[in-house]
């Protein structure tokens, strides 16, 4: 990883924020309406919640869902050795360096590998079903991140697409990211 | 290394494997009874420790504190180590590894290394969220990641680089099942596969069908471990711990580098032959973890049976059949006997150990083997765990 790479937050193209589908978390396939989705997030336990606690006084990384509350997508690079992290992190696996900066990601990316969960999904995943998720190299980082892959069905879907950042919000307010396929 | 005691593993026992109407703790009793059955002159006052193989009690059982658990299921009162062992799919391997480690240490003289999981909840999707905390939690598992996608990627690739087919990886599959057809305790005992059926079987994660890949398994399985100056006190046909690697590959999903190469495995596997004196081409009979059929293909590669790109023609073409190279998974593999976490590196070291005695069935039985080699790999290949054994009164 090279400490001269540069990401400047004007270079990236928006990513536009959107919301997750609403899901009950239990029932799949169930019609949802707008006082379920409060109910789901309001009844989901933690524990069977894979969407990470956010707040500044629940996690040192609070900053990366600030930022993608704003649409970037964003890292932690080390002020010491400049090596470039994903995910974000508190201390630095190459030089042990506490000293990290946030840089914010390009917002477009190529799919390396991809596949899709048509069964066997997670609670409060069944109605995604079926859903693509898929290991996207960055245009112009070091980097490359997994996440699922919206927009076209998954077996339209080719290595090498382009696709890009999306952040999404749940009706909590807690933030995370996916890929979208260019409409 | 000098100085260490030699380890062998004296009995073994294992559960039916499938979905099964009980509990993790009745599975606990059960497993310990078939021990104690299976080997007669074991006595509960001579197991001086204990090492408990489970992933993921915590979310399938509502269990933690698992070793005092175990041990009074069992009807054990270990009094030097006793303990949990968790390395997801190879939680059972590390608990014959800490064994191993106790005993050849001299901390401990007979061990028993159990593992049990119980997976099937009334909830499928429960049991999917317990399977995506294997991941990591906060950046792969808001995406949905559960092992059947990373090793469709993995099988993705490999098609793409090497040209390998789905008639291949279903011949890995087609073999696993029909040794699993010889086997009363695998979850498929009585279920035929053939490479037709299995290629018109539903996709779970493209391009791996339902066939592809394991089960959710309820199953539990248990060894004997014993010092070298205790073994013949209950065999005189023993399979000893000839040598052992591991490899920590990365965990993220965005660190599996090159999904084809798995060179963590390729580290794990030489360290292993090394501490044993062997090569690959040494060892007879084998259970890789074929937690999906891509893996079996990918470690017949790593672990230098083939060259890169070589495995689905070597599955094929039955050179890890009987009559081959070596005997890949004669017990049925996970594919055919299904996958409880924590039980099935125990399950695969009890089939080598029978499979070194020939106290298996003739259907299944490697030719006269002398060495065997136990793989398990956790998680999406994060960490490769091998354990090489021999078979006779070698020690
Ligand atoms: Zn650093």
């Amino acid at each position: 990883m090279s400490a001269s790479t540069k990401m400047p937050r004007s270079s990236a193209p928006k990513p536009r924020p959107r919301e997750l589908p609403q899901t009950d978390g239990r029932e799949s396939g169930k019609a949802t309406s707008p006082p379920e989705k409060t109910r789901r997030a309001a009844s989901t336990p933690f524990l069977l919640d894979f969407v990470p606690l956010q707040a500044p006084d629940q996690t040192r990384l609070a900053q990366f869902y600030e930022r993608l509350k704003e649409g970037h997508l964003s890292t932690t690079r080390c002020r010491n050795c400049g090596a470039i992290h994903w995910p974000p992190r508190v201390a630095c696996p190459d030089c042990h360096a506490e000293d990290l900066e946030w840089i914010d990601l390009p917002s477009t990316g190529r799919i390396y590998a991809f596949s899709a969960v048509l069964a066997g999904a997670p609670l409060g995943m069944e109605s995604e079903v079926p859903f693509a998720v898929g290991l996207v190299d960055l245009e112009g980082a070091p980097l490359r991140v997994f996440g699922r892959i919206d927009g076209r069905p998954w077996n339209e879907l080719k290595i090498g697409d382009t696709v890009r950042v999306e952040s999404l919000t749940l009706p909590d307010g807690r933030v995370f990211y996916r890929f979208h396929t260019p409409e | 290394m000098s100085a260490v005691r030699k380890v062998a593993i004296v009995a073994g026992a294992t559960t039916p494997f499938g979905v099964r109407p009980t509990t993790w703790s009745e599975m606990a009793q059960e497993v310990g009874a078939a021990l104690f059955r299976a080997e007669p002159e074991l006595r509960s006052e001579d197991v001086d420790s204990l090492f408990v193989g489970a992933a993921e009690p915590e979310r399938f059982a509502f269990q933690t504190h698992v070793a005092p658990l175990a041990a009074e299921q069992m009807g054990l009162a270990p009094h030097r180590i006793i303990q949990r062992t968790e390395l997801a799919c190879a939680s059972g391997q590390s608990a014959i590894r800490s064994a191993y480690a106790a005993i050849a240490a001299g901390l401990s003289d007979v061990a028993v290394a159990v593992g049990i999981e119980k997976m099937n909840l009334p909830s499928m999707a429960e049991a999917n969220t317990a399977m995506g905390c294997v991941m990591d939690r906060a950046w792969d598992g808001p995406h949905g990641a559960t092992a059947p996608p990373f090793f469709a990627m993995v099988a993705q690739r490999h098609m793409l680089e090497y040209g390998t087919t789905e008639e291949q990886m279903a011949a890995v599959s087609a073999k696993n099942h029909r040794f699993a057809n010889t086997n009363p305790h695998a979850q498929f005992y009585s279920k035929t596969f053939d490479t037709a059926k299995l290629a018109r079987l539903p996709m779970v994660a493209p391009p791996l069908r339902l066939g592809d890949c394991s089960s959710m398994t309820d199953g539990a399985a248990a060894v004997v471990l014993a010092a070298e100056d205790h073994v013949s006190r209950y065999t005189d046909a023993p399979a000893w711990i000839r040598g052992s690697g591991q490899y920590s590959d990365f965990h993220n999903l965005a660190h599996a580098g090159s999904l084809t190469d798995w060179k963590g495995l390729t580290r794990a596997t030489h360290e292993a032959l090394a501490s044993a004196k062997l090569t690959i081409h040494d060892i007879d009979v084998a259970e890789l973890h074929d937690c999906f059929s891509i893996s079996e293909i990918v470690e017949y590669e790593a672990m230098g049976w083939c060259p890169p790109g070589a495995g689905g023609k070597f599955a094929l073409d039955g050179r890890s059949d009987i009559g081959g190279d070596v005997v890949v998974n004669p017990r049925g593999g996970l594919l055919g006997c299904g996958h409880p976490l924590g039980a099935t590196g125990i399950a695969q070291a009890v089939e080598i150990f029978q499979q070194l005695s020939h106290d298996v069935p003739p259907a299944r039985q490697a030719p006269d083997p002398r060495y065997g080699l136990v793989h398990n790999l956790s998680g999406s290949a994060n960490v490769h765990s091998i354990m090489i054994y021999e078979g006779g009164g070698a020690g």
